[in-house]
């Protein structure tokens, strides 16, 4: 749902592992901002209510962007950078914790 | 109780307003610790300015503005910690005690003066629909834009009010991706009251021209937009499909699958809050503001300077971080009369600065009573699904204040801690018991102001 | 605005006390402070509990025992007459030893109160289970814990929507609840009593204060002792969580959404609510020492409340000799005890029987002399 734009300016990539699958991304993205790009938004989270929810603010304040990351659950996706051999897991499983 | 690090003076925030502080005390031989819980300094507005992925002409002037200070900011001898966050503080008779939470766990510091340059947020402005993945802050969309040069792929509605939503919208369709619409609550009106605030209007000549230059373009691009939207509406299964909005007597219909919303911006409330500084409601920017004295200091040993102690801008965060800075400095030197000057100098640039400010507040006033029009459905607290009409009932049942209508309900509970819900249940206990907003207060906060895991406190404990 | 009870404290003892009078039909107002007053209604660990109480005082044992009791078909009675679910559930508990020495001194309190009273060696059940025994009541348990005592006397609700089906029951039966108007004195008038706030006076029949920490200064106005003091009490509470079937314990236990309820200090620090770091890392150890699971679990909030505690920890009822018609309650345990406050102690105001029926709870026991 979200591409780059030509015109930006040329940034490295790294490979990080979503869901199990090797995906290249820009490195200046945060792991929110990198799931968006590369799966957009309509199953980034599942809530406690069992709706889906994504990224609200993506600046540390909403807490809509909880995501697994190297393992340790319902981190906020946009405070962290996404960084070579991260490995990234979406919380689908109904709950804020499902980790 | 792990180690205790010590340090002279504490900046917790790295926008315009932290790094103009810093760079302002190490030239007068201090060296403070700076944290942020960001990757890199910069704050909101020059978010991704050390390695920019975005060029001038789409950014806009005022990024690439921030340059200079990035670079001074660098340059200068700074305990610069970032992707730290500060998750606990307390006033002390001699300092200021908190607590970092970074990649190497927690930390303890002792500091004898501090400044709180936490920034604003996105005004959490509820509407149904508004949870649906789909909809998201045009603050947001702008962060992926700076970081990655990220843009939709199909055209989005944007909505609201408020500069930020124009400069979105302009930044889209220089980029080639214009919006589809802007649907704007300010009232046409509204555009005209320069007019009635002549000194403000000068003051701020360049604000307006820049605004007015952009709707120009907006206009000239083709994007239809829509002034004096009363309601709106996002629905779809899954994810947004539709937004509806409420314009000149009508609900319309709009088939997208992205909507971006503004709705302007208000401080950051939590860790000053968690700290004691007493908030007051402040008429103009329909927020609460930490009370400072004129030396932008809030308690004995703490500041507060920029955004996060009212919407001033950029410039206006710079100027008070410079200004906090002078203030905090005790150590009597031979340049006292130099600096007097300066202070009085940053005063005289800050009062123009602000100058502008009330016509700002007033042309993008929101409807006060936007909360209590909504439909019972609409979602006010997005963390533990709490609604609009479960508030209203538990009000009726006798939750009199914030703090018993989140113990009735769990509004205000989840993980955000308040920051999304906090200033919605203000105005709704406002308008029902028709009481100001500071008569109602808000949510008590506490910690954690930022998130850390019963694992990483566990290990501050004395005999852990 | 004449009625015939005035309460004064809109926390958990005033409401239920509200509830049965109202239930009965009663005329009553509540007059409660603003909405960051002490409230300890709001900040509480939420469990019914009996273990453990009235070491020292056989008839608080007994009160707890019997209030857990009747609190399966108060609660059911609350959430038909609300539709607010309290989640309460008494399927017994679990109070932790963390070594040997500990379990030693528990056990021998909880034989030694067994033996103090006939109803008590009938009715309390217990027993020490080691950290093996436990496993099926609190799977995961801890290396490092020794044991603990389970009884199948206790339980745990929701205090918060305690509070609230109060509130609301209270509200559907006609009651008038005033926030916001806090009582600066009460005396005596022609027919009854007299309570001055900042904006008005309301009268009524009979007056209860149910004021917490606030029977400091109102008890005495009335002849009554008011004899308590805060201790404060740090809790923390985690994120949703898998839930897991076990049994609760005073020091953490699940609530029913998920969140891991950490409890709690006792602290002497006057009229101080705030948290320090000291005891918030304290808690954390404790905690994640109970069930390492939960070293991953994020926190999301830490608060203070602070208890009403009498000089011997046990409940105070007391109605005043001087002035006829004016009672004064507190008690530390408001949850546990809410059943028998909506039921027999409203009951023994009704009658003013509450000296009579609950004389060894009376103020007379502190022998301070009420304050003229
Ligand atoms: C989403 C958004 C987008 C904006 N875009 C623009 C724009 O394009 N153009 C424009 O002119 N203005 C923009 N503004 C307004 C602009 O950000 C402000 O005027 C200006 O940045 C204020 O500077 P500041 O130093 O006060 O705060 P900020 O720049 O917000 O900096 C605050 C810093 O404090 C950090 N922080 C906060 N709490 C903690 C904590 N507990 N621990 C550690 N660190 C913490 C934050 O991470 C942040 O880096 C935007 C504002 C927002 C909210
Ligand atoms: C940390 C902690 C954990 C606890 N855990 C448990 C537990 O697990 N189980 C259990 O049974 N109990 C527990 N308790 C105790 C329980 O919370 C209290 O016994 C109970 O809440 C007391 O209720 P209350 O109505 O007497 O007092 P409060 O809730 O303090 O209410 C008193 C009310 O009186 C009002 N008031 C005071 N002065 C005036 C005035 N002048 N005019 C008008 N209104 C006034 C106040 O505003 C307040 O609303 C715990 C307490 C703490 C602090």
């Amino acid at each position: 749902m979200f591409q780059r734009i030509a015109e930006s300016s040329v940034i490295d990539g790294v490979d990080i592992q979503l869901d199990g699958e090797i995906c290249r991304v820009p490195i200046t993205l945060s792991v929110a901002a990198a799931v968006l790009f590369i799966k957009g938004d309509a199953d980034y989270r599942r809530h406690v209510d069992g709706h889906a929810r994504a990224p609200f603010c993506l600046m540390g304040c909403c807490h809509e962007c909880l995501i697994t990351i190297d393992g340790e659950p319902n981190r906020r996706g946009c405070l962290v950078s996404v960084a070579e051999g991260m490995s990234i897991e979406r919380q689908l499983g109904g709950s804020q914790d499902d980790g | 109780m792990g180690e205790l690090c010590q340090a002279e003076i504490a900046i917790i925030g790295a926008g315009p307003a932290g790094m103009a502080a810093a760079i302002r005390l190490t030239q007068a031989g201090i060296r403070p610790v700076v944290f942020d819980m960001g990757n890199a300094p910069g704050g909101q507005i020059y978010r991704q300015l050390d390695v920019p992925v975005i060029g001038e002409t789409l950014s806009g002037t005022d990024y690439y503005r921030g340059r200079d200070l990035l670079g001074d900011f660098s340059r200068a001898d700074i305990d610069y910690r970032p992707r730290s966050q500060v998750w606990w503080g307390q006033c002390e008779s001699d300092g200021v005690s908190l607590g970092v939470v970074d990649a190497a766990g927690v930390s303890r510091w002792h500091v004898k003066r501090m400044l709180l340059a936490t920034g604003s947020m996105e005004r959490s402005w509820p509407f149904p629909g508004w949870q649906l993945p789909g909809s998201m802050q045009a603050g947001a969309a702008q962060i992926l834009f700076k970081e990655g040069g990220l843009v939709p792929e199909a055209s989005p509605v944007l909505a609201g009010s408020g500069p930020l939503l124009y400069l979105l919208a302009w930044q889209y369709c220089r980029a080639g991706c214009a919006p589809q619409r802007i649907l704007d609550t300010t009232p046409a009106s509204r555009y005209r009251l320069p007019l009635r605030y002549l000194r403000g209007a000068w003051q701020g000549r360049h604000y307006l021209v820049k605004g007015a230059r952009m709707m120009l373009a907006l206009k000239r691009a083709g994007v239809p937009i829509h002034h004096g939207v009363e309601a709106l509406e996002a629905t779809g299964k899954h994810r947004v499909e539709r937004v509806h909005y409420y314009w000149r007597g009508h609900w319309h219909h709009q088939d997208t699958s992205l909507v971006l919303t503004h709705f302007g911006v208000v401080p950051e409330p939590q860790l000053g809050r968690a700290i004691g500084i007493p908030y007051d409601w402040h008429e103009g920017q329909q927020c609460f503001l930490p009370e400072r004295n004129r030396s932008l200091q809030a308690r004995t040993r703490v500041w507060v300077a920029g955004d996060g102690g009212g919407i001033g801008g950029a410039l206006n965060a710079e100027r008070e971080g410079r200004l906090a800075a002078l203030s905090m400095l005790t150590i009597p030197t031979n340049d006292v009369a130099d600096r007097k000057r300066e202070r009085r100098r940053l005063e005289q640039r800050r009062a123009t600065d602000l100058a502008v400010r009330p016509l700002l507040e007033a042309m993008f006033r929101l409807p006060s009573h936007w909360l209590s029009e909504q439909p019972d459905t609409t979602l006010v607290c997005r963390c533990e699904c709490v609604s609009l009409g479960e508030l209203r009932r538990a009000i009726e049942q006798g939750a009199a204040g914030p703090n018993q209508l989140k113990a009735f309900t769990r509004c205000g509970m989840g993980p955000c801690q308040g920051r999304e819900c906090g200033e919605s249940v203000t105005r709704l206990l406002s308008t029902v018991q028709a009481l100001p907003p500071q008569e109602i207060g808000y949510y008590q906060v506490r910690p954690p102001v930022q998130a850390l895991s019963l694992g990483e406190l566990a290990a501050t404990a004395t005999d852990a | 605005m004449q009625s015939d009870f005035l309460i004064i404290g809109g926390g958990v003892v005033g409401m239920a006390v509200a509830y049965g009078l109202a239930r009965d039909g009663q005329r009553v107002s509540v007059l409660d402070e603003s909405d960051d007053a002490f409230r300890a209604s709001r900040g509480n660990a939420g469990l019914t509990w009996v273990q453990g109480k009235g070491l020292g005082m056989p008839h608080y044992a007994e009160l707890s025992l019997d209030a857990s009791l009747t609190w399966p078909a108060f609660a059911a009675e609350l959430e038909a007459r609300t539709a607010i679910d309290i989640e309460h559930e008494c399927r017994g508990g679990v109070d932790l030893c963390f070594d040997a020495s500990e379990a030693k001194v528990r056990q021998r309190d909880y034989a030694k109160l067994q033996l103090s009273s006939r109803h008590l060696a009938q009715h309390f059940r217990w027993e020490y289970l080691d950290r093996q025994a436990l496993q099926t009541y609190l799977p995961g348990l801890g290396e490092s814990i020794h044991g603990g005592t389970w009884s199948p006397h206790d339980g745990h609700c929701n205090p918060l929507h305690l509070l609230r089906a109060l509130h609301a029951a209270c509200r559907s039966l006609g009651l008038e609840y005033h926030a916001s108007t806090p009582v600066l004195s009460l005396s005596p008038c022609l027919n009854g009593f007299r309570a001055a706030t900042p904006d008005s006076e309301f009268h009524a029949e009979r007056v209860i204060v149910a004021a917490g920490l606030g029977a400091r200064n109102l008890a005495p106005m009335l002849g009554l002792s008011g004899t308590v003091r805060p201790v404060r009490g740090q809790m923390l509470v985690t994120e949703r969580m898998p839930r897991v079937e076990q049994l609760p314990t005073p020091q953490l236990r699940q609530t029913a959404t998920g969140g891991y309820l950490i409890g709690d200090t006792h602290e002497e620090v006057g009229f101080d609510k705030g948290v320090s770091l000291e005891m918030m890392s304290c808690l954390a150890d404790r905690a994640v020492r109970i069930y390492p699971f939960l070293r991953q679990a994020r926190l999301i909030r830490a608060w203070g409340a602070l208890r009403i505690m009498t000089p011997d920890g046990a409940p105070l009822y007391e109605a005043s000799s001087r002035y006829p018609g004016a009672y004064n309650l507190n008690c530390h345990s408001g949850i546990s005890l809410a059943a028998f406050h909506a039921n027999e102690l409203a009951r023994a105001i009704i009658d003013d029987r509450l000296e009579e029926r609950w004389s060894a709870f009376s103020g007379a026991r502190f022998n301070v002399p009420a304050h003229c």
